[in-house]
C-alpha cells in the first residue's frame, strides 16, 4: 500500500494528463481560430473595441488548469491551443505560437505563485491577467505598442486585462465548476492524502 | 483541401528534416522580429515570398492564391499603428486619428513584418506534414514521446469532438431547445454545449491515454519508430538557402534602400 502511494505521487505529468490537456486545448484552439471573426465584428465599434473579447484567447491555460490542477498544464495548454493555427495553415501561425508560449507562461507563473493550490475564480482572473501581460511582451517587440499614443495604449491594455479577468478568469471558473459537477475531473486530479486515508478506513 | 495542398513537386525543403527546418524558421523569425530597419524587413518579406514560389512545390497560381490573404494580414496589422502611432511630422489629423510620417512608416513596417512571418510560417507548414514533425521532434529533438503522441492522438481525436458537437446540436434541436436573445442566453448556450463536450472529451482522452499507456506510448522505456527521422544533405542545402536569403535581404537593404529608415521606433 505504502509503496503504491509513493509511486502515485511521482512527479511530472502522465500521458493521460497530457492527452486530456492537449485535446481540450486543441478543441479550444479551434474556438480560438474562429474567435477571430468575433474579434473582427467588434473592431469597427470604436478604436480597439476588439480588445473587449481578447480574453477568450487566454481561456485554455486557466480552464485546463482549473480542471486538471497540475503544475505545467497551463503552459502546455496555451501552446497546444496556439499550435492549431499552424495546423490550419493560418498566416498568423508562427506569431501565434510565440504569443501562446508567453501567454501560457504568464498564466502558469500566477498559478505557481499560489503554489498550485488555489483554484478560485479570483486566482483564475489573475492568471488571465498574467496571460495578458505575457501577450504584452511580443506586442512591444512586434507591434511597437509603446509607440502608440498614450491614451490608446492605456485604453487597449486596460480593456484587455478586464476582458481576460472576465473571460479567462470567471467564465473559465464557472465552466470548470459545471464540468466538475459531472464528476469527470476526478479522473485526473492529483490524489490528496485524505483520499488515501479513506482507503484505510 | 487535402488534394489542393498536395505539392506538385517535391523540393529540397520537403526533403529536409523537420527539426532542422523548424530551427531555421525560428531563427529567421527572430531575425525578423528584432529587425527595426524598414528596408531590411521589406526585403525579407519579398524574398520569403519568392522562396515560397520556388520551394513550396506548388504551381505559381496556387501560391498566389495562398498568399492572397497576406494583403489582409498587411492591412489589419499596420492600420492601428498608422492611425494612432506617435510621431512628430504630422500629415493628417481628424478627431482621435493622427497620421504622422513616423507612424505611417512604423505601420507599414509592422505590416511587412507580419507578411514576413506569414511567409516564413508557410514555408514550414506547406512542406512539413505534422506527423513527420512530431516523429522528428522525438528522434532528433529529444521531445519525450508522451508529448509527441499526445499531440498526434489529440489531432486525430478532434473530428470525434466535432461529431459529438453535431450530436449534441441535434439532440437539443429534437428536444425543442431554442436559443433566446441577449447575453444571458449566450451564457446558457455556452453551458449547453461546452459542458457535455468538455466532459466527453476528458473521458475519451482519458480512455485513449490509458490504452496508450498500456502499449508503452508514454516512453518509459527505449522505443523504436515506424518512421525513422534522419538528417541529410538537404538540411545543409536548406541552411545555405535560408541564410543566403537573409544575407541578400540585408545587402539589398544596404545597397538599395527604398525608404532609408533604419529604425522605426519612436526616438
Amino acid at each position: 500500500m505504502q509503496e503504491q502511494v509513493i509511486q502515485k505521487k511521482g512527479r511530472g505529468l502522465k500521458l493521460s494528463d497530457l492527452l486530456v490537456t492537449i485535446l481540450i486545448s486543441i478543441v479550444l484552439g479551434v474556438v480560438y481560430h474562429f474567435w477571430g471573426s468575433v474579434y473582427n465584428l467588434f473592431s469597427p465599434l470604436f478604436p480597439q473595441a476588439d480588445e473587449i473579447v481578447y480574453g477568450m484567447w487566454f481561456l485554455a491555460p486557466t480552464l485546463v488548469f482549473l480542471l486538471i490542477r497540475k503544475p505545467g498544464v497551463a503552459l502546455i495548454a496555451e501552446i497546444a491551443a496556439a499550435h492549431v493555427a499552424i495546423l490550419f495553415g493560418s498566416e498568423w501561425g508562427i506569431q501565434l505560437v510565440m504569443y501562446g508560449v508567453l501567454q501560457g507562461l504568464g498564466a502558469e507563473l500566477v498559478f505557481a505563485a499560489f503554489r498550485y493550490r488555489k483554484f478560485s475564480g479570483a486566482v483564475a482572473a489573475l492568471a488571465g491577467i498574467g496571460a495578458a501581460v505575457g501577450s504584452l511582451i511580443p506586442d512591444i517587440y512586434y507591434g511597437y505598442v509603446a509607440d502608440y499614443e498614450t491614451w490608446l495604449l492605456i485604453a487597449k491594455y486596460a480593456m484587455r486585462a478586464l476582458s481576460s479577468a472576465v473571460i479567462a478568469g470567471y467564465l473559465a471558473f464557472a465552466l470548470a465548476k459545471a464540468v466538475e459537477a459531472t464528476g469527470v475531473t476526478n479522473l485526473l486530479r492529483p490524489v490528496a492524502d485524505k483520499d488515501y486515508a479513506a482507503l484505510n478506513d | 483541401m487535402r488534394k489542393f495542398l498536395t505539392p506538385r513537386i517535391v523540393t529540397w525543403l520537403h526533403r529536409a528534416n523537420p527539426v532542422a527546418k523548424l530551427t531555421l524558421v525560428l531563427v529567421a523569425f527572430f531575425i525578423t522580429l528584432f529587425s527595426h530597419s524598414l528596408d531590411f524587413v521589406f526585403y525579407q518579406a519579398i524574398i520569403y515570398i519568392l522562396l515560397l514560389f520556388v520551394l513550396s512545390g506548388h504551381a505559381p497560381w496556387k501560391v498566389l492564391l495562398i498568399i492572397l490573404p497576406f494583403l489582409l494580414v498587411f492591412i489589419s496589422s499596420s492600420s492601428t499603428m498608422i492611425l494612432f502611432g506617435k510621431g512628430d511630422h504630422l500629415w493628417w489629423e481628424w478627431g482621435l486619428i493622427r497620421i504622422s510620417e513616423e507612424s505611417f512608416y512604423r505601420g507599414i513596417h509592422i505590416g511587412f513584418k507580419s507578411v514576413s512571418f506569414a511567409a516564413e510560417g508557410l514555408l514550414f507548414v506547406l512542406t512539413t506534414p505534422s506527423v513527420a514533425l512530431f516523429y522528428a521532434l522525438m528522434q532528433k529533438g529529444k521531445l519525450p514521446p508522451k508529448y509527441a503522441y499526445s499531440f498526434m492522438a489529440s489531432i486525430r481525436l478532434l473530428p470525434m469532438v466535432w461529431e459529438e458537437y453535431e450530436i449534441r446540436r441535434n439532440a437539443l434541436r429534437i428536444r425543442g431547445v431554442r436559443a433566446s436573445r441577449g447575453i444571458r442566453s449566450w451564457y446558457t448556450q455556452i453551458k449547453l454545449y461546452a459542458v457535455p463536450l468538455l466532459s466527453q472529451s476528458i473521458r475519451r482522452a482519458h480512455r485513449v491515454a490509458v490504452a496508450m499507456e498500456t502499449k508503452a506510448f508514454d516512453g518509459k522505456r527505449p522505443r523504436t519508430y515506424y518512421y525513422p527521422s534522419t538528417f541529410s544533405r538537404y538540411d545543409l542545402l536548406v541552411i545555405i538557402i535560408l541564410s543566403g536569403a537573409v544575407g541578400i535581404a540585408y545587402i539589398a537593404a544596404l545597397e538599395y534602400p527604398l525608404f532609408g529608415i533604419f529604425d522605426v521606433r519612436y526616438r
